[in-house]
């Protein structure tokens, strides 16, 4: 299975686990206290996570702690910010529209 | 994380004031007489294969690509207040699906203040990363057509 950030995303438990680790780095152990869903639940999000390239895990003396790749999440942006543009356009030419639509009909009155 | 936040997330909000009064603002967004006018790029016609404008009723709007290929979009007006509030499940063949768009309209006089929201469903995320390449391919044709038209206006 394809691994991606807007996989990464898709799921909301995954969303939590991003915004908490965005605030902090914290054991899988300190994570899983912060949800109502098992341990090993926690764990499978903190893979996929990690698969998808938005987390790693690093030493800090005798525990490993989660932490989340920023980098990648822009990638999330970037797309919002396309898909934008793209409306941007379409408001644009109905603005246009209008202002011609607008100008006809006061010629006609 | 709240819902209404959730969905924050996941939603493109674009304000606009136009100038011109709401009820010509409506006229002009809802009826397809219009509509083909400005749904697709500058200087492409649109087809309007369907536009029920009632709630539950279905649209679907088709356009040739210089390509050859179809350009399709459809959906279904889930809320219709006139004039002030639309709601329809949005679909952009092959680039986005399961969209809701709301576009709202606020009388200000001679103008209107327009607010246009896309939100997008989170399982569609991971589609839209696949359709990605595609999806950059169309906004290319979308800059080149409007490089092409500035072109052709400055003449």
């Amino acid at each position: 299975m394809r691994r991606d950030v807007f996989q990464a995303i898709a799921d909301p438990v995954r969303r939590d686990i991003i915004d908490l680790l965005a605030e902090e780095p914290l054991t899988v152990n300190a994570v899983a206290e912060r949800f109502e869903i098992s341990r090993p639940a926690v764990s499978k999000h903190i893979k996929i996570l990690s698969e998808c390239g938005l987390l790693k895990t690093i030493p800090k003396g005798r525990e490993r702690h989660c932490v989340i790749i920023p980098k990648e999440l822009s990638q999330v942006s970037d797309w919002v910010e396309q898909h934008r543009k793209l409306w941007e356009h379409k408001l644009d030419a109905f603005e246009d529209y209008l202002n011609e639509l607008k100008s006809k009909k006061s010629k006609h009155e | 994380m709240s819902e209404s936040t959730d969905i924050e997330k996941r939603t493109i909000t674009i304000k606009r004031t136009f100038d011109a009064p709401r009820a010509l603002v409506w006229e002009a967004w809802t009826q397809s007489e219009h509509i083909v006018h400005w749904w697709g790029p500058k200087g492409m016609k649109i087809q309007i294969k369907k536009h029920e404008f009632v709630e539950g009723g279905e649209w679907e709007y088709t356009m040739m690509m210089p390509d050859g290929k179809e350009f399709r979009s459809f959906g279904e007006y889930s809320r219709i207040k006139a004039p002030e509030l639309i709601e329809t499940t949005a679909n952009f063949i092959p680039m986005t699906e399961g969209v809701t768009l709301v576009a709202s309209f606020e009388d200000a006089g001679e103008q209107t203040e327009f607010v246009f929201k896309v939100i997008h469903p989170t399982e569609a995320y991971c589609k839209q990363q696949e359709n990605m390449g595609i999806y950059n391919g169309w906004g290319s044709v979308f800059d080149r057509l409007g490089a092409f038209l500035t072109q052709i206006a400055n003449r």
